[in-house]
């Protein structure tokens, strides 16, 4: 491949001068002509909204404000990469990388101080290659079209190029998991471990283990995994999720402190020790988490309401009754103008506010409540609606509660932990017996809908099935079932009755909804094959 | 009052961390060197070769001592994957070139293209690194590195045109696992450093090791690297 750095735009982010400069003299002895410069992430983020970069090399650590991660994750999310630009992350030393490794927003390749000109341009150079050689298959990814990054990887594949063999067989395997086939990835990582024990391939079979429902056995191969290589991170974030799975919350927790003592910067898992520690009453340690969350997302795009207001709950449980309201008052002032932030607000002052006596501020709280309720009704997030029940039986409006609680079991019936939120919050208010018969007549009634459904389908009555699927959806849009069997249906439809635009879109729809809301690819992933298969013939 | 003989210090860690510091400080120095060197055209002044020369040092022997620590800790990790011998070689080949082509060393590179070795590529490259610094210093115009299959081990070697390894060192390295107390100098450390890294390179039955002699064809030191 010809490689011209003259014709490159090429972004230096470093927030030291002497280092900045040296960067850049480095560049232009390699050839550079466009080399950009920025000491900080926001004139880095407008310099990459003013042009599209080839090459952006960022120093993890700038000071005060974002850091190079963040950069990375808010410019990926903003769109303001391109798909060739290469990223690089310059770091102090060689296990950073390890450290900070999140499984989304991996930079291209990170770089470690010192390094001279004949170093850069290697990396750069091998960046650029491996980037290019990958694009299509990285192209289809993103958007979702699986059956042609199949395709493509598995052309690759054929040519038998040694240099780049065992990185199409990672990507090919993680392709089969996630369209659930699960044999022909099996089948991949045991050709790689016949070889040599890689931890990725040992880490891939727990992930099958895991997706077949298997939990003992993927948690025996996660534990090997982190007693081999103790600073693959993404082992103990799924030994997390199958101890969850098999609702040993206890366990679970045990993984995300050893993880976060490990990686002590990284916001997810912060924010699931903060959430799993709240759940168990370790009160202290999950203040201690908020606390970090709310640091670590300071100048993240992750930086949300919820984390305030999850903090706001841990002071108001241990009776700081101040700190929960100043807490709430932080939050409206670094959220302006959201409503949720407004609506999480008035939720908990409701509560905190009655905590302490002053009933009319309670009272006046809870009113703005019920109207933000009202206005935001669908955008409401699962967690605040319980707050918002929550707030309700309070104030003895037992009636709107048990309205949103019924609603949140219909949509949310399949996530146990949730499930247990919400069992967890009506013993503290003395209603469990409230909640076994929401539960129970809601399952029910859920269950008589999705029969119904699948019975028409299975009678070929395909219109009426998608009108009661149709209808189930206005009052469950999030019920995993419930969109899953839509979009088997639309498929079917699709192959049975011909094709059109609206249906393609619809059925397009979805499945992404279906992906959305967390459905597991050994469900997911034939039908999204199917339907590719379908978009392919007609394009 | 707190009693000061009495607060446990963890001096690992706060060594760890000031070596950190230091080397944060290196970057810092070497950028400011060059950039001193560029503004007074000083680049082929031998002081600032040896100066060069010597923060490449320093920095090895701090990577080296981090590392140490690590492994000591138990927060070491490698991370093995199917590399390019042939790549390696280049890395460390372009991480010295600023000072062979101001020593006017010959470097010279022997190996198959489709060469593949599994092995940590960052880890490694330090290691040879280190390695290739030494020989550089050592050397007189001549350096040749190269990489090739030997029955289950793919070998790194690096030998040069110098005197050779001395012999109290040749003798001390013939033991299996070389006693730190018996090293001097960053030679040693480095070697020392170099064994441990290639014995974590593990299959089920093999283990990585060093070999050095001064049986080079090139007449001087010879330092290879068996990885299985």
């Amino acid at each position: 491949m010809k490689f011209n750095l003259s014709i490159k735009n090429i972004l230096i982010i470093e927030d030291y001068g002497v280092m900045r400069r040296s960067l850049k003299e480095m560049f232009y002895s390699l050839g550079a002509r466009f080399v950009d410069e920025a000491e900080e992430g926001a004139s880095a983020i407008s310099l990459m909204k003013s042009k599209p970069y080839d090459i952006i090399l960022c120093d993890y650590m700038l000071g005060e404000g974002k850091n190079g991660q963040q950069i990375l994750e808010e410019a990926r999310h903003k769109q303001l990469i391109p798909f060739h630009c290469i990223f690089i992350i310059v770091t102090g030393h060689q296990t950073a990388s390890l450290v900070l490794n999140t499984i989304e927003n991996k930079p291209d390749e990170y770089l470690t101080k010192p390094f001279n000109a004949h170093q850069l341009i290697r990396r750069v150079k091998k960046s650029i290659v491996r980037k290019d050689y990958f694009l299509q298959i990285k192209k289809d990814i993103k958007k979702d079209n699986l059956a042609s990054a199949i395709f493509h990887c598995d052309a690759l594949l054929k040519t038998e190029n040694k240099a780049t063999h065992t990185s199409l067989l990672k990507i090919r395997a993680e392709l089969a998991v996630n369209t659930g086939d699960f044999e022909k990835a099996q089948a991949i990582y045991n050709q790689i471990l016949d070889q040599r024990e890689l931890a990725w391939a040992r880490l891939g079979t727990g992930i099958i283990a895991f997706y077949q429902n298997d939990f003992q056995h993927a948690i025996s191969i996660f534990k090997q995994v982190i007693s081999d290589h103790p600073m693959v991170l993404e082992s103990y974030d799924w030994l997390t999720k199958s101890y969850e799975a098999l609702e040993q919350p206890d366990n679970a927790e045990q993984i995300i402190i050893q993880v976060t003592e490990i990686s002590p910067n990284s916001f997810f898992r912060q924010q699931k020790l903060a959430l799993l520690t709240f759940q168990s009453e370790h009160l202290e340690i999950s203040e201690q988490a908020y606390l970090s969350v709310i640091e670590l997302g300071k100048y993240s795009v992750h930086k949300s309401p919820a984390d305030f207001s999850g903090l706001a709950k841990v002071y108001s449980k241990i009776n700081k009754n101040n700190e929960a309201l100043l807490t709430l008052d932080n939050m409206c002032k670094q959220f302006p103008h959201n409503p949720e932030a407004e609506l999480r607000a008035t939720t908990l002052q409701t509560e905190v506010f009655k905590k302490t006596g002053n009933s009319n501020l309670s009272q006046q709280a809870f009113e703005r409540t019920m109207e933000l309720h009202v206005e935001q009704k669908k955008h409401i997030p699962k967690d605040l609606r319980l707050d918002v029940a929550r707030a309700c039986y309070l104030n003895n409006d037992k009636e709107l509660a048990d309205d949103i609680i019924y609603s949140l079991i219909f949509n949310h019936s399949d996530e146990k932990a949730f499930m247990i939120s919400i069992g967890q919050m009506q013993t503290e208010l003395g209603q469990e017996n409230n909640t076994q018969q929401l539960i129970q007549k809601a399952k029910k009634e859920l269950v008589q809908i999705n029969n119904k459904g699948v019975e028409l389908f299975q009678k070929n009555k395909i219109t009426q099935a998608l009108a009661i699927f149709n209808q189930a959806i206005e009052r469950m849009p999030d019920n995993k079932n419930i969109i899953l069997n839509m979009a088997t249906i639309l498929l079917h439809n699709l192959k049975s009755s011909g094709v059109t635009k609206d249906k393609l879109l619809l059925t397009n729809y979805y499945i992404k909804r279906a992906k959305q809301v967390g459905i597991s690819p050994d469900k997911l992933g034939n039908l999204q094959l199917e339907f590719e298969k379908i978009t392919h013939l007609h394009s | 009052m707190s009693d000061p003989t009495n607060t446990s210090i963890n001096f690992p860690a706060i060594l760890a961390s000031s070596v950190h510091d230091i080397k944060n400080s290196l970057t810092t120095v070497r950028e400011l060197i060059a950039h001193i060197a560029d503004k007074q055209h000083a680049h082929k002044n031998h002081n600032f070769i040896q100066l060069e020369f010597e923060v490449n040092r320093m920095n090895n022997s701090l990577v080296q001592l981090l590392e140490l620590y690590k492994i000591d800790s138990e927060k070491f990790n490698l991370d093995i994957d199917e590399n390019s011998a042939d790549e390696i070689l280049q890395e460390i080949k372009a991480q010295q070139a600023p000072l062979l082509e101001l020593n006017q060393i010959k470097l010279s590179i022997d190996c198959a293209e489709d060469l593949y070795c599994f092995c940590d590529y960052e880890h490694i490259c330090n290691a040879l690194n280190t390695i290739l610094n030494n020989a550089q210093r050592y050397t007189n115009t001549e350096i040749h590195l190269s990489a090739y299959q030997e029955q289950d081990y793919i070998v790194f070697c690096i030998e040069d045109n110098g005197a050779g390894y001395p012999e109290q060192l040749l003798s001390i390295t013939k033991t299996e696992a070389p006693l730190i107390s018996h090293l001097s100098g960053s030679t040693g450390l480095g070697l020392h450093f170099v064994a441990m890294l290639a014995k974590l390179h593990a299959t089920k039955d093999k283990k990585g090791f060093i070999k050095i002699d001064n049986d080079s064809p090139l007449g001087g030191a010879r330092f290879r690297l068996f990885l299985p």
